[in-house]
């Protein structure tokens, strides 16, 4: 694996698998994270090496949970690192100011990836930066994978120094971009340490609070002093206008500069919070324009207006005037803008060039993403409809089954966070009277389900149909176990957690269902839809990657489906309703024929159920 | 130098071990090497553009390939190649084109025509200086008994016509880190790559 090749090799990484690279560097003895798109790669590459490194990892039930684990750890005197989508820092977030205020022993990473744009089907753009600003908490933001290796060694370092838990924050383009990194010495990880009471540190309550809230505005003041200059870098040039930029957008300007050839000055913010005024203001004092690049809110820009008031109030500041506040920049963003403040052209005309190419794609079909070939989630959503009919509310929530959404199913009224499935249709059902399913998916009921649903037969509501996707893993993020899967983020087996058992305790009316049996599904449908008050379905079936997976290993053959031509009576419901991406209908001779692709059918055996006319059959093995 | 390759793909489809392969042969001959990958929902069947630069550190830092600036684009499915134009132009796009349709349930579903390999190349053209089409799904299925080698053979074909600029023992030495358990399939499907694109650049001369 390249992530333990030696120190002083040149080697391509991910920006996440970077940052494991960059936390081995500095000793990590305790790693715990939720995946989360675009961060799953770190506790991927963690769980893959931990045993081989001999540091601890665990796959943590939700992002809050592991989070104080993290915190347990650094209080005792090991370094530990937890990494958590932008959305997952929200969970966390109710521990990490107390936190703050208390401060750590051993240093504390907390690694964020935001996603501007969306690419991970996310509810919403959120700018994680401003954690940092109410928190008064330090974040570094690297550019690249290289930096990514460095900022994490030098986050644990200034956790360490400044007993203060700090942010790494990335985007998409960070984390999800490859690039060359030269590796630094390895550092065999402390795995032991020792939890000594200390309550001039732990005690966060009052009268000792104003006391905490000083000590931390105080290390933030000086990590502001002592890192302005190392984690900011100035890059010279000609003229009076300069550009400000950090994390991907610092790359795309250098590039962009060059394409037009311009050496403006270039100041990187690598620390973007607290923001150096030192370094703005000496940055700043003698341009005539500047213009700040970062993606999403003006957080930085705003600093800079605050700071350019004193130092320098003639000062044109651009930014999210001329670029976008929502979604990702990227050179064809960035290009225009610097024609504009440096009165240049640039060769290409992007306008034009998009114009054109819009026409031509006008008319193509999209390709979404999909629930794959075999997915038990298809089986389960056309057995839900089947009896609960298009006009019944269909609670969303957070996993693979979120493409439910698209047509044919549509089966996604709303999509908001994890467990808001259940908690907001708990809502509905008080003040209407329409019927509600609310979908939750393994993973998602033992991070954030649990208490809607005991919310929902606490409060006696006419309760929503609660259906648990169960494929026995976080499937979404790449498979990665949780607490009902069996094994742990080390690979160890433990005993699952059984969901029913919980639905049991909850005192919930249940059925379980193979989601691969069409009649078992729509029988318990049929079942818990004439019952009042809570009622959970648990549909089980395997995440079918991970069945063919299985079976390519052991060498067992994958089971194979065809349809009968003869029978075939081209009624279209196996593509209209069913919509499985591995049959297909072609045109031979002026006629429509209906096939399945064998490359792409995986022998779930669903379609042959719900063919009216019996016309699909396994292939027999010769 | 900078070298811009973009590998529009399927999700799913093993588009992100071609880019590792060819990321690591880069890397292996002493080039500075940027790109994207995406992962996550993008891999359940979605469009998965992967990027790949390399050439001097003081010229390559963005992860992204600019607008109609790609100079390579491999497409592992024909549809693909055809949104892939918004990273193209005339003057500098090679285009080469793995003619297997794969066609969106959407297609059906939306009831969307899906272009012919015609269709297609006829609105690539304003946008490349040359365009390479080779079944190399049906290929890999004749010689290897499914589709996933045609993914390395498209490397070896790219190699072979000259449009990709890296050395063979590199891609070589790529293949056997990035698939070691595949290895010895891995490299007939790149030497059978690499035997049609000389073939055909020595046709066309």
């Amino acid at each position: 694996m390249d992530i333990l090749e030696e120190s002083g090799k040149k080697v391509v990484l991910l920006g996440n698998e970077a940052i494991v690279r960059g936390a081995l560097e500095a000793g990590v003895g305790f790693v715990a994270a939720y995946p989360g798109t675009p961060s799953s790669e770190i506790p991927i590459t963690f769980s893959r090496i931990a045993k081989k490194v001999g540091l601890y990892f665990e796959y943590s039930s939700n992002e809050k949970v592991a989070f104080e684990a993290a915190v347990g750890a650094a209080w005792s005197g090991v370094r530990a690192l937890v990494s958590q989508k932008q959305f997952g820092l929200n969970v966390a977030a109710d521990s990490i100011m107390p936190v703050a205020y208390a401060g750590v022993r051993a240093g504390l990473v907390i690694m964020v990836a935001d996603d501007p744009q969306g690419w991970s089907s996310a509810q919403s753009e959120q700018d994680t930066r401003f954690y940092a600003k109410m928190f008064r908490m330090p974040m570094v933001e690297p550019s690249n994978p290289q930096e990514c290796l460095e900022y994490t060694k030098i986050a644990f370092e200034i956790s360490e120094k400044y007993q203060i838990p700090i942010f790494l924050r990335t985007t998409t383009k960070v984390s999800h971009s490859i690039g060359t990194v030269k590796l630094g010495e390895l550092k065999k990880p402390n795995t032991k340490g020792k939890f000594v009471k200390d309550p001039d540190r732990f005690y966060n309550i009052q009268p000792h609070l104003q006391f905490l809230h000083d000590r931390l505005d105080k290390k933030i003041e000086e990590i502001e002093k002592e890192y302005g200059y190392k984690l900011n870098k100035i890059f010279l040039g000609e003229g009076k206008i300069g550009i400000i930029a950090s994390g991907v957008s610092f790359e795309y300007v250098k590039e962009a500069l060059q394409e037009l050839g311009l050496n403006p000055p270039i100041a990187k913010i690598g620390l973007v919070h607290p923001i150096s005024k030192e370094f703005i203001s000496d940055f700043i004092k003698d341009k005539d324009i500047v213009l700040v690049l970062e993606e999403l809110e003006p957080f930085i820009e705003e600093f800079v207006k605050q700071i350019a008031k004193d130092v320098n109030p003639k000062i044109i500041i651009h930014g999210k005037d001329m670029l976008p506040r929502s979604g990702e920049y990227n050179l064809e963003i960035i290009i225009p803008a610097l024609e504009k403040i440096f009165n240049k052209k640039f060769i290409i005309d992007f306008k034009n060039h998009k114009e054109i190419v819009n026409s031509i794609l006008k008319n193509i079909p999209p390709r979404k993403p999909v629930l794959c070939p075999g997915c038990p989630h298809r089986s389960t959503f056309y057995a839900v409809k089947k009896v609960y009919g298009k006009d019944t509310i269909y609670a969303g929530d957070i996993g693979c089954y979120v493409l439910g959404i698209y047509e044919p199913f549509n089966m996604q009224d709303y999509v908001i966070s994890m467990g808001a499935s259940v908690g907001i249709a708990h809502g509905i059902n008080i003040v209407s009277d329409q019927e509600t399913v609310a979908f939750v998916g393994d993973s998602t009921f033992f991070h954030a389900s649990i208490p809607a649903i005991i919310n929902c037969k606490f409060n006696n509501s006419k309760a929503p149909l609660v259906v648990i996707l169960d494929n026995t893993v976080t499937a979404m993020t790449g498979h990665q176990p949780h607490p009902g899967s069996g094994f742990t983020g080390m690979g160890d087996k433990v005993e699952p957690i059984k969901i029913e058992e919980i639905i049991k305790a909850i005192g919930a009316e249940m059925r379980i269902a193979n989601s691969f049996n069409q009649k078992q599904l729509i029988q318990a449908l049929q079942e818990l839809r004439k019952i009042d008050g809570l009622r959970v379905l648990i549909s089980r079936g395997e995440c079918r990657l991970l069945t063919t997976r299985k079976f390519r290993e052991k060498g067992i053959e994958i089971p194979k489906f065809q349809i009968d031509k003869e029978k075939c009576t081209k009624c279209d419901i196996c593509i209209r309703d069913f919509a499985c991406p591995a049959i297909m209908k072609t045109i031979k001779n002026e006629e429509t024929i209906y096939y399945i692709d064998l490359d792409m059918c995986t022998g779930c055996s669903v379609c042959m159920q719900i063919c009216p006319e019996g016309a699909i059959h396994s292939i027999k093995k010769r | 130098m900078k070298y811009d390759v973009l590998l529009m793909g399927v999700g799913g489809t093993g588009v992100l071990t071609t880019q590792v392969i060819i990321a690591r042969a880069a890397n292996i001959e002493g080039y500075y090497v940027r790109g994207v990958q995406l992962h996550g929902l993008a891999q359940r069947g979605g469009i998965i553009p992967a990027f790949v630069r390399f050439g001097s550190e003081n010229e390559v830092s963005s992860p992204g390939i600019m607008q109609a600036n790609a100079d390579l684009i491999i497409a592992f499915e024909q549809l693909e190649a055809l949104r892939a134009i918004y990273y193209a132009r005339k003057d500098k796009t090679i285009f080469i084109i793995n003619n297997h349709p794969l066609i969106p349930v959407y297609s059906y579903v939306l009831n969307i025509h899906y272009p012919t390999m015609d269709e297609i190349i006829k609105r690539i053209e304003p946008f490349a200086k040359k365009i390479y089409v080779f079944n190399v799904s049906q290929l890999s299925r004749e010689n290897f008994g499914n589709v996933v080698f045609g993914n390395v053979m498209l490397i070896g074909i790219a190699t072979g016509l000259g449009v990709l600029k890296l050395k063979e023992e590199s891609l070589h030495e790529a293949i056997k880190i990035t698939s070691p358990r595949e290895v010895e399939n891995n490299i007939k499907a790149f030497e059978l790559g690499l035997k049609l694109g000389k073939e055909k650049l020595h046709k066309d001369k």
